[in-house]
């Protein structure tokens, strides 16, 4: 099978690799780089817990082909923390409660996380908006949404 | 009740949240052994077909292919829950009874190789009449599908209770209403997955369940192994509600290959097979009689209630029997019969859920709605008059020793405003109740109970081993919390050594609510003994009465005369000194009637006690389009005293979402056998921007058995949420709804009855 050469820079460092074609970000991230916070919830771009950030921007890596992302910049959740010191979003995440079987939790606070780096300010509604990618099956949302607000650099501003 | 504790009852943040929000946590997709295999299924493509022949000798030509299994390679063995419902190989052996149906496994270098060899397995099938609805499978000349059940009724649960006849014929009223709802998707977020590792005559296996001594149990009789040599370990589960409850068949081809090709194995299943393959939730038609006195007393109950159980028996007669519990575990009703059949059909598999019964929940609440509407009352107190009290039996002889309906009818009421709202409803506009009362647990025999050991090191930390298994709802955490609580140290000083079968003891599991109640008590009790040992070294130590000392943030304490005190790891040393190391067990076996089975005697105390809600639903209905939306929930849960309120916060919304919120979205649709919804695009988990604004309310009942009056943390909502819903709904509207989940089109359907003449 033909391959692709591909220069990613990965979580901060470079890597090169080696991928066939077929291979999704997920399937390279996971099975190949062993980095196991992307989560296989659907394969499908249906739920969400595939989630990295790629070029800055929440993207479900089970539906981008690695192949196609030479020259780009890929986060996972295992990039967040600084060292052993957890990212404010992460520590908002449990603080506030808004973790229980913890499927959803690194593409939920990577999604929280692209919108905070857009938006230090979001409001409730942008919250519930952009969050609204991601499917949990065990928390209502409310915490999420309360996590992500506490995350956010200042009060949210109430309506 | 004003007891004072130092870390029960607070908003402490979950100890395995750390390594969830940083991707460490592993689950069992994300596990990599030395030399592991990946495994895929071959699967029954018809719902009803007898296996003529099966050929593997292609597929084991392949290179790469390390192990083939069928039925050959098993032993013959069937689940059920119980001896009576024994009829599920778990792998097909001559006939396969659904589509998804495991056929045979293979293990391969790769997963393309695995994929490529399940095409060159050839099966032969002659496939069979099917029958793939309840009503038409007890037909007489319907299909057969297992040989024992005659007219393939699975299970029929009968209980019958006081003059039922006579008091319909006294009632000042009576309504009987058919309500159907189709079953739900479990959708955990976590596709199933096993991975089995043979050697040396030991297997391991990890994979997401509920409950690892009994996950063990049933692969130990599936596998002719002895217990002991079959380990289930602790590892992270991607969401529960009731799926990851029994043995799957994943864990058997995973657990033959592994054996055969000497290898680890890793089995994941894809989201669409993880629907259509594992257990579902049944699709439940109900049939509800009631008769009331004038003033809104409940006089008589009668049930006919039909569950589409699918191919197989799975946990029957539970699932035939609990949404008929956890109805008469919150309202009196003195004259009942109910009739529940589940029958099998030629569909997928199915289990408990959490939210197990909305056709029957929904359908009694909205039914006591319509009478009470007949008998000028308000919905609530209709619920308040007929609501148990502490001291009531319920129907079937379980007494009540905590809690009551009536307060988290009152709390969520007042929270919600509800007489002032009810009065000033608009078009379209429409507020409703529902309630339920759940058991604790419920009589498995010796595995009720649950049992913990500690043990307290040199420096004065210590180390919990229990069985409790956490599937995502904060366990762990619950019971590290209650360690700290009797132990007097802090959290951090706390390891826990959880859910694994070789180390840990038994334990009921993540299901049936008893992981606090039971696994907390059983926690408790071994931290009150370890306690008890290291006062008794303290008392001679420091010449000190043990009744006046108490340990508090790592140091013994004169409760009298705080001057006096020494830190605890002191006393922990002196402990090894004399040759007598802290080292303590606690148990705790719930008071129930263990003569209780739930079809030959039904009647018992049920479970060591009862959480009780209420929840009140605001929704708005678009008359034109039939969509409704809520914009308003307030869910009110006893839970006898909270261990971390943050953590029952959590269950009562995700409640919320996955009862109330999904009573409007969330069906799985068939045709004939075959699912046609297995995806998360075409199954409608509700989003954030789907939720209502939540007000979770804790009620503490105290209860005198639970672990600090602890309860279980949010399954009343989980049972009573979509009732309110559609309560509300029926509040909007005014005509009746028979038929959840309540999309726009059944909506519209039920308002174009009631223009027909069809009024309620
Ligand atoms: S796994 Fe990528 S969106 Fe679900
Ligand atoms: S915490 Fe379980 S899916 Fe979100």
């Amino acid at each position: 099978m033909e391959r692709f050469k591909v220069k990613l820079q990965l979580n901060g460092e470079a890597v090169e690799l080696d991928v066939n074609p077929s291979e999704t970000l997920l399937e390279t991230l996971r099975d190949r780089l062993e980095l196991t916070g992307a989560k296989d919830g659907c394969g499908l771009g249906a739920c969400g817990s595939c989630t990295v950030l790629l070029n800055g921007l929440p993207t479900r890596s089970c539906i981008v082909l690695t192949a196609e992302l030479d020259g780009s910049e890929v986060s996972t959740i295992e990039s967040l923390a600084d060292g052993t010191k957890p990212a404010p979003v992460q520590e908002s995440f449990m603080e506030k409660g808004a973790v229980q079987c913890g499927f959803c939790t690194p593409g939920m606070i990577l999604t929280a996380k692209g919108l905070l780096d857009r938006n230090s300010r979001p409001t409730k509604e942008e919250i519930i908006r952009s969050i609204s990618s991601n499917l949990c099956r065990c928390t209502g949302y409310k915490k999420i949404v309360e996590a992500v607000e506490a995350a956010s650099s200042t009060e949210t501003p109430k309506t | 009740m004003d007891r004072e504790y130092t870390i029960v009852g607070t908003r402490m943040t979950r100890t395995d949240s750390l390594a969830k929000v940083t991707g460490s946590a592993s689950f069992t997709a994300d596990l990599k052994l030395p030399r592991m295999l990946c495994a895929k299924v071959l699967r029954s493509p018809h719902p009803h077909a007898k296996i003529l022949n099966i050929d593997t000798s292609r597929a084991l030509r392949l290179p790469g292919v390390k192990a083939v299994v069928t039925a050959a390679d098993a032993h013959g063995v069937k689940w059920g829950v119980f001896k009576y419902t024994q009829d599920h190989p778990m792998i097909a052996v001559d006939r396969v009874r659904y589509v998804g149906e495991d056929v045979a496994g293979v293990a391969a270098a790769d997963e393309e190789t695995a994929l490529e060899a399940l095409d060159l397995i050839q099966v032969d099938y002659e496939p069979l009449p099917a029958v793939f609805n309840p009503e038409d499978a007890m037909k007489k000349d319907a299909p057969l599908i297992h040989e024992e059940y005659a007219n393939n009724i699975n299970v029929h649960v009968h209980i019958e209770v006081g003059e039922v006849d006579e008091a319909f014929g006294q009632a000042h009223l009576v309504r009987e209403d058919t309500f159907h709802a189709a079953g739900e998707a479990y959708s955990t977020l976590e596709p199933y997955a096993t991975v089995a590792s043979y050697a040396n005559g030991y297997l391991d296996l990890w994979m997401p369940n509920a409950a690892p001594h009994v996950r063990a149990k049933a692969l130990s009789n599936l596998l002719k192994m002895p217990l002991n040599k079959v380990r289930v370990r602790r590892i992270n589960v991607g969401g529960h509600f009731g799926s990851r409850s029994e043995v799957s068949p994943g864990d058997l081809v995973t657990s033959l290959l592994s054996m055969k090709a000497g290898c680890p194995v890793k089995l994941v299943l894809t989201r669409e097979e993880n629907a259509a393959c594992t257990r579902q939730v049944h699709d439940i038609q109900a049939t509800i009689k009631t008769g009331v006195k004038k003033d809104g007393t409940i006089t008589a109950k009668e049930f006919r209630v039909v569950y589409d159980g699918g191919a197989y028996s799975s946990t029957g007669p539970i699932a035939a029997s609990i949404p008929y519990y956890v109805y008469e575990e919150a309202y009196r009703f003195p004259n009942v019969r109910y009739n529940g059949y589940r029958v099998i059909t030629n569909k997928g598999i199915r289990g408990m859920y959490g939210a197990h019964g909305r056709a029957f929940l929904c359908g009694n609440e909205m039914q006591l709605d319509m009478i009470a509407r007949e008998l000028g009352m308000d919905p609530m107190e209709i619920r308040l008059k007929n609501g148990l009290k502490v001291g009531e039996e319920t129907a079937t002889k379980s007494v009540i020793i905590s809690g009551g309906l009536e307060e988290p009818i009152r709390r969520a009421a007042e929270q919600a405003n509800w007489t002032e709202k009810r009065a000033g409803l608009t078009e379209g506009e429409g507020i409703g109740m529902g309630c339920v009362a759940v058991m604790c647990g419920f009589p498995m025999g010796f595995r009720s109970g649950s049992a913990c050991y500690v043990k307290l090191n040199d420096d004065g930390q210590a180390t919990i081993v229990t069985g409790i298994c956490d599937t995502g709802m904060g366990n762990e955490s619950m019971a590290i919390q209650i360690a700290s609580e009797v132990l007097g140290i802090p959290v951090e000083d706390i390891s826990l050594v959880n859910a694994d079968t070789v180390v840990t003891n038994l334990d009921p599991g993540a299901y049936s609510q008893a992981a606090s109640f039971v696994g907390g008590n059983a926690v408790k009790r071994a931290c009150e003994d370890a306690k008890r040992q290291i006062l008794g070294f303290a008392a001679t130590k420091m010449n000190h009465p043990a009744e006046d000392l108490d340990i508090r943030d790592r140091t013994i304490i004169s409760k009298t005369d705080p001057s006096k005190s020494m830190p605890m790891r002191w006393i922990v040393r002196e402990a090894f000194f004399q040759g007598k190391p802290i080292a303590a067990t606690g148990a705790y076996m719930p008071k129930v009637d263990f003569q209780r089975e739930w079809i030959k005697k039904p009647y018992g105390q049920m479970a060591g006690t009862f959480s009780f809600g209420c929840s009140v639903a605001e929704v708005t209905v678009d008359k034109e389009t039939g969509q409704i939306r809520i914009p308003h929930f307030v869910a009110a849960h006893d839970c006898g005293n909270p261990i971390n309120t943050m953590a029952v916060e959590g269950q009562i919304e995700g409640s919320v979402q996955q009862a109330g919120v999904a009573v409007l979205t969330e069906e799985t649709r068939w045709t004939e056998g075959l699912l046609l919804n297995p995806d998360l695009l075409e199954y409608k988990v509700p989003l954030a921007c789907d939720m209502p604004e939540i007000e979770p309310l804790i009620v503490c009942s105290n209860d005198p058995e639970g672990p600090f009056g602890a309860k279980e943390g949010g399954l009343t909502t989980r049972m009573n949420a979509y009732s309110a819903v559609v309560c509300a709904a029926h509040n909007a509207l005014g005509v009746p709804l028979n038929e959840f989940p309540l999309t726009p089109d059944r909506v519209l359907k039920a308002l174009d009855a009631a223009k027909g003449g069809d009024k309620s």
